[in-house]
């Protein structure tokens, strides 16, 4: 053959495309960060520091910013295995949050043993209501579920902001806000002397979950053939779809309603407009990184933790503006999702006859 | 030589009807070959699926591909198309360089292939479809080039293809949906046309009218490649034939020189088929001899055995769409031990029968009596018998899911369906991937091993096996049979089996008494009715004129 | 963890604030200080301080709560002595962090909370309000006047209270109409809810939506275009020069100056309590547009200077949303 192609040399070299990814990126933005007067050595090393340089800054900051990230994750990935195209985890999030809100400040006398339950519980049936308007809409009349798990997003978002300068106002009547919740209600630090609460574990246990019901169980075996082909799975497994998308859609939205309790509890303690800087839409982001494998979605979540928690030290200390900031973590993900995706293709063979 | 190959495809723009060179002389030695393959290797990870292959395909001819399943025919094929690049070796399209693969370059060289799955975008129309593939049917800025559609139009009655060129693809049955395939393919300058098993969704009236519209297009100076493994198929319509085993070329023959004994020996490679492989077809005037036996007692079916209560019953049964696919009224008993064969064209209720039969369509009306699991090999093995990422042993899973046998407390006991899944695979001889592999990654035919080799896990008291040998090659398709056909025979207690095919050799070779599907009905033979002729006659005449069907007497 | 971060420097904080010997600054925001109105204040008055002070200065923009008290946090481990959170949605986190590190002060503009090392902010921008409002009811012919906020935040509504008090210190009949758009940068939002005002008669229109106000801006020049008599007032900055065509007067807070200030009296060792600002110390005032000189008449502008000597005297107490918290209230160890 004439010269070798660059397809060629891509055969040749499988891991030349996702080291040019890496490259490229690394590149772009330290020439980005030149520009702006940054020495992107010094940018680079704050923005690793900030997110795992000591074991407080990786509890505190990392891992307490993942959770959310974890939680909601896990919620979108489930749901997209059974290609329930769930993008109301921020609603169903929001929902989460003011059911266990609710319970936190009608029971003020509760003990954390009484408590610590019920607002999951609540948290989690408030998710699960919000998941099966979009669920029944979907099943009984056929309305595609972007659409509505999208718009019930807004509604839970409405809601919120009614609650929280009406009947959930804090007792002053001052700010757009509920009161503290009771210290019962609160989510235990996991070590002394950090943030990190026992919600970061509650997601773990989650995942796990997630991951044996998923692979492990029937049902989570019929998820999956939903997802991967719903004619094979009535033709080929003799059961009907609709009962097992319901389920999904409960499913996700248990997960995505625990998320924003968890964070009430854990870390704002009181209930506000604007609770969520859109989590669960990130979540789509961390899911599909994570290849909608539960317990992938842990490190990814971990990532976009670590991004966030990096970028607010990369602010602090060497003064990159918070543009800068979101543009280099974008950068970064994209990157990660290039050499992710090449390597995948690698692995994939092709078919044969 | 009138327009010889001096042009390039391109240049004949627009013009639906340029197949490359007009007028060539089928056998001219001197004119540049339609394609050349010169020591083309390719391999998937460590499976070699190409081994230094040379191949020649010349304008106007029909070149038969040959070779068992996983022998290499369809990668062979997807190289040719440019859709995979070879590791070593050179591809020629009309004596230019086909230099780092590249779909498009193919396409620009001339060369169209259609798909053993089609690639049609279903939502869109026939019409939609052609114009996809076919950027002369845009203008510059992106509108409809005016006389494209009359154009498609003439191409498709040149050719004697009748294409429903206005209703979405999804809509179209198996047949019609080919006929858009081939329709697209052909609607721009084609210099090689590839064809990747294109009779396996055809009944046999339908083959040979595919073939007269394949012989339509190599006279016009077009090469034309069949992948195939039937052998008689192969045989009535190549003027040359290429078999491949493992990987490599094994012989290239003109149709004179071939013998059917000679190509399974190439293709086989061990000096015949195992047990049950029948080359030469028979032509029974009745149920094979050593069937005959068994038969006796259940051929009429629905006579009121007492001693075998059917396993399955429909009473006047309505069921599907009433616009398309549908069962009309219609009734059936099916009892154990029997293999009851619903001949009939694609597309007249057999797909919405077999769901019936298997539990996954409700009926509209009528009344349904069936067992509580039925083995069902569905008729489409990609949308709905398999699920490509999954891997083998989920794929049987389907089937061991829901039964106590399999679970362990909350958990689905994933290495009894392994060993399961392994035995299956041992027992049909599934090749190119384990329980273990992704079903994806097997070649089309021994997907389909997989399929029936599931569905008769759970056969214990209905099989409905839709044609069940779609896709398998020579060995493959007499072992499934033979398995079959062994099946309504052994044991105490055999399960009945409902088989509906196109394939009528098939039909006569297995069942125990034959009905034909029309428009949603069931039509039973005429006396001494049990030959070809006649069932072609019966479906076709029932298909194209009468518009209602005759009256189902009671046998 | 370290061992492997060791080659990019896993001595975190070695080279932090804490080694050099000037004091260090930091400031939080919520919102990017690029918006021309409150974030930007902040901004300017962490650079004034670095400026004129010597002090070392960082900014941190978050996003969630989350992170405010990991920024808290992360700057009082670092070294950072007073650390300002610009906003009330600071209070929370900053009362748990000021508890963890007692050398440390934070100060939280509009904050409700005070403590040995905490320190609210409380902007008296309804005293200005009160003084715009005595130039719009001199100038409204038709009686009805409007303001248009964001979120509506007590700091917010203050404000409107105070301006429709001063509207009806000079009209006592005067209509005010009021409408919060639930948003501090929707410019079209805010230009809806002005224009909707202007279609109800009103001619004076103040705002207090942030960057959202050149939505604002234009819905009032758009009605003058179309040949009607409205006026605008600005809100927070000076914006006279936003707007020089339709707007009359801005109640102006000068938060780079307050800020400055804070920061001298924690140097002193003077700061504690509450930092009550007001017209008094001159950190707000309402500041005629000098481009449209005629359009209050002189008489009014006589009026207000009365007004704001009488507020600055105490004779005169404008209406307020009180949202501090009893000191004793909020001890930090509750």
């Amino acid at each position: 053959m004439t010269p070798p192609s660059l397809s060629a040399a891509l055969r040749r070299w499988p891991l030349l495309r996702p080291a040019t990814a890496l490259l490229a990126t690394a590149a772009v933005t330290a020439a980005l960060l030149a520009l702006g007067g940054h020495h992107p050595g010094a940018v680079f090393a704050t923005l690793i520091r900030g997110a795992f340089g000591t074991w407080d800054r990786f509890l505190s900051g990392t891992l307490l910013r993942a959770t959310p990230l974890l939680l909601t994750g896990l919620a979108v990935a489930v749901a997209f295995r059974a290609r329930v195209l769930n993008i109301g985890a921020e609603g169903q999030l929001h929902a989460g949050a003011l059911a266990g809100v609710a319970v936190a400040v009608l029971l003020p006398g509760a003990t954390g043993l009484v408590l610590l339950p019920a607002t999951l519980l609540a948290a989690a049936l408030a998710g699960a209501l919000w998941a099966a308007v979009p669920a029944a809409m979907k099943t009984a009349m056929g309305v595609g579920e972007v659409i509505t798990t999208l718009l019930m997003n807004f509604v839970a978002l409405y809601l919120a902001q009614f609650l929280v300068q009406g009947p959930l106002q804090e007792a002053r009547g001052v700010f757009n806000q509920t009161d503290e919740i009771p210290a019962a209600a609160h989510l235990p630090p996991l070590f002394p002397g950090t943030r990190l609460h026992l919600g970061f574990l509650i997601g773990l246990g989650l995942a796990f979950a997630l991951w044996l019901y998923l692979t492990r169980t029937p049902g989570g075996f019929r998820m999956r053939a939903v997802g991967a082909s719903v004619r094979a799975a009535e033709v080929s497994g003799r059961f009907r779809a609709l009962p097992v998308i319901w389920m999904t859609f409960l499913a996700s939205g248990i997960v995505a309603g625990l998320a924003g309790w968890i964070q009430v509890a854990g870390v704002t303690r009181r209930m506000y407009e604007g609770l969520s800087p859109g989590w669960g839409y990130t979540a789509i982001a961390v899911a599909l990184l994570a290849r909608l494998h539960p317990l992938w979605v842990i490190p990814a979540a971990i990532l976009f933790g670590a991004l966030s928690a990096g970028g607010g030290a990369m602010q602090r200390e060497a003064g990159v503006p918070e543009v800068w900031v979101r543009g280099i973590e974008a950068l970064v993900i994209l990157a990660v999702l290039a050499v992710d995706q090449t390597a995948r293709a690698r692995a994939d063979g092709g078919g044969r006859d | 030589m009138p327009g010889a190959n001096d042009g390039h495809p391109r240049d004949s723009g627009d013009r639906p009807g340029g197949t490359a060179p007009t007028g060539q002389p089928r056998d001219s030695r001197n004119a540049p070959l339609a394609a050349r393959l010169h020591g083309v290797s390719r391999s998937f990870g460590r499976v070699v699926a190409l081994n230094d292959v040379d191949f020649e395909l010349r304008p106007g001819e029909i070149h038969g591909l040959l070779g068992e399943n996983g022998a290499g025919k369809t990668t062979l094929a997807r190289v040719m198309a440019g859709l995979l690049a070879p590791d070593r070796g050179r591809v020629e399209i009309g004596g230019r360089a086909l230099e780092g693969g590249g779909a498009r370059t193919a396409r620009e060289l001339g060369v169209a292939m259609v798909h053993q799955h089609f690639s049609l975008v279903p939502r869109f129309t026939g019409f939609e479809n052609v114009l996809l593939f076919n950027g002369g049917g845009w203008t510059r800025r992106g509108r409809l080039r005016r006389g494209f559609r009359e154009r498609v139009e003439a191409r498709a009655a040149e050719l004697g293809l009748a294409v429903e060129l206005d209703l979405p693809v999804e809509e179209l049955g198996m047949v019609e949906r080919q006929r858009v395939e081939i329709l697209k393919a052909l609607a721009g300058p084609t210099r090689v046309l590839i064809l990747d098993e294109p009779t396996t969704v055809l009944a046999p009236q339908e083959v040979s009218g595919l073939f007269a519209v394949l012989a339509r297009v190599a006279r016009a100076g077009t090469g034309v490649v069949l992948v195939a493994h039937k052998l008689d198929e192969v045989l009535a319509a190549a003027d040359r034939m290429t078999v491949l085993r493992g990987g490599a070329r094994v012989l290239t023959r003109p149709r004179g020189d071939a013998t059917e004994a000679g190509l399974v020996a190439a293709m086989v490679g061990r000096g015949g088929v195992g047990d049950g492989g029948r080359v030469t077809r028979k032509r029974p005037d009745g149920a094979p001899a050593d069937r005959a036996e068994a038969g006796d007692a259940v051929a009429d079916g629905g006579g009121g055995d007492q001693a075998n209560p059917p396993v399955a019953e429909l009473r006047r049964v309505t069921a599907g769409d009433p616009e398309g696919e549908r069962i009309v009224d219609l009734s059936l008993e099916v009892r154990r031990g029997e293999i009851v064969g619903i001949a009939g064209v694609g597309g007249n209720g057999q797909r919405t029968l077999a769901a019936v039969l298997a539990g996954v369509r409700k009926p509209v009306r009528g009344e349904v009596r069936i067992p509580r699991e039925v083995g069902w090999i569905p008729q489409d093995r990609v949308e709905e018998g398999l699920v490509g990422d999954f891997t083998v042993a989920e794929n049987v899973a389907f089937a061991l899911h829901g039964s106590a046998d399999f679970r362990n407390g909350p958990w689905l006991d994933w290495k009894r369906v392994g060993r399961t899944a392994a035995e299956m695979v041992a027992g049909m001889e599934v090749r190119g991937g384990g329980a273990g592999d992704r079903a994806g990654r097997l070649s089309g035919g021994n997907q389909q091993k997989v399929v029936a080799g599931r569905e008769l896990l759970r056969s214990r008291i209905l099989l409905v096996a839709e044609s069940p040998a779609r896709g398998l090659d020579v060995r493959a398709t007499a072992q499934l049979r033979g398995r079959i056909a062994r099946l309504a025979r052994d044991g105490p207690g055999p399960p009945g089996i409902v088989l509906v095919s196109t394939d009528l050799d098939e039909i006569l070779e297995l069942a125990d008494r034959i009905l034909v599907m029309v428009r949603g009905r069931l039509l039973p033979l005429p006396p001494h009715g049990r030959h070809p002729d006649a069932i072609g006659h019966l479906m076709l005449a029932a298909t194209t004129s009468s518009p209602t069907p005759p009256p189902t007497p009671t046998p | 963890m370290c061992l492997f971060l060791a080659a990019l420097g896993c001595d975190a904080d070695s080279d932090s604030a804490a080694d050099s010997a000037a004091p260090a600054v930091a400031l939080l925001t919520s919102g990017p200080v690029s918006d021309a109105g409150w974030h930007a204040g902040a901004y300017e008055g962490l650079q004034l301080i670095g400026d004129s002070l010597g002090f070392r200065t960082s900014h941190q923009q978050t996003r969630t709560p989350a992170e405010f008290d990991e920024a808290f946090l992360a700057y009082a481990q670092s070294g950072y002595g007073l650390i300002f959170g610009h906003g009330f949605e600071y209070q929370d986190a900053a009362s748990r962090a000021a508890e963890l590190h007692p050398e440390v002060t934070f100060v939280v503009s509009s904050g409700s909370r005070s403590g040995p090392n905490l320190v609210p902010i409380v902007f008296g921008l309804h005293e200005a309000s009160y003084l715009a409002g005595m130039a719009a009811g001199a100038i409204t012919r038709s009686g009805t006047v409007g303001m248009v906020g964001g979120v509506e935040i007590p700091s917010a509504r203050g404000t409107f209270i105070a301006f429709a008090a001063g509207v009806r210190a000079t009209r006592p009949d005067a209509a005010v109409l009021e409408t919060f758009i639930g948003s501090w940068d929707d410019v079209s939002a805010a230009k809806e809810a002005a224009a909707a005002q202007l279609r109800q008669g009103a001619d004076a229109l103040i705002h207090n939506v942030d960057a959202a106000s050149f939505g604002f801006f234009q819905a009032v020049r758009e009605a003058r275009a179309r040949g009607g008599e409205a006026w605008a007032f600005g809100m927070n900055r000076d914006q006279n020069d936003v707007a020089p065509d339709v707007i009359v007067g801005s109640a102006v807070i000068n938060i780079p100056g307050i800020f400055l200030e804070t920061a001298r009296d924690w140097r002193a060792g003077t700061l504690g309590g509450p930092m009550l600002t007001g017209l008094a110390g001159g950190s707000v005032d309402f500041v005629p547009n000098p481009a449209r000189s005629g359009v209050i008449p002189a008489a009014s502008l006589v009026r207000i200077d009365e007004a704001r000597a009488a507020i600055v005297e105490g004779r005169l107490e404008v209406p307020r949303i009180d949202f501090l918290e009893p000191a004793a209230g909020d001890p930090p160890s509750s």
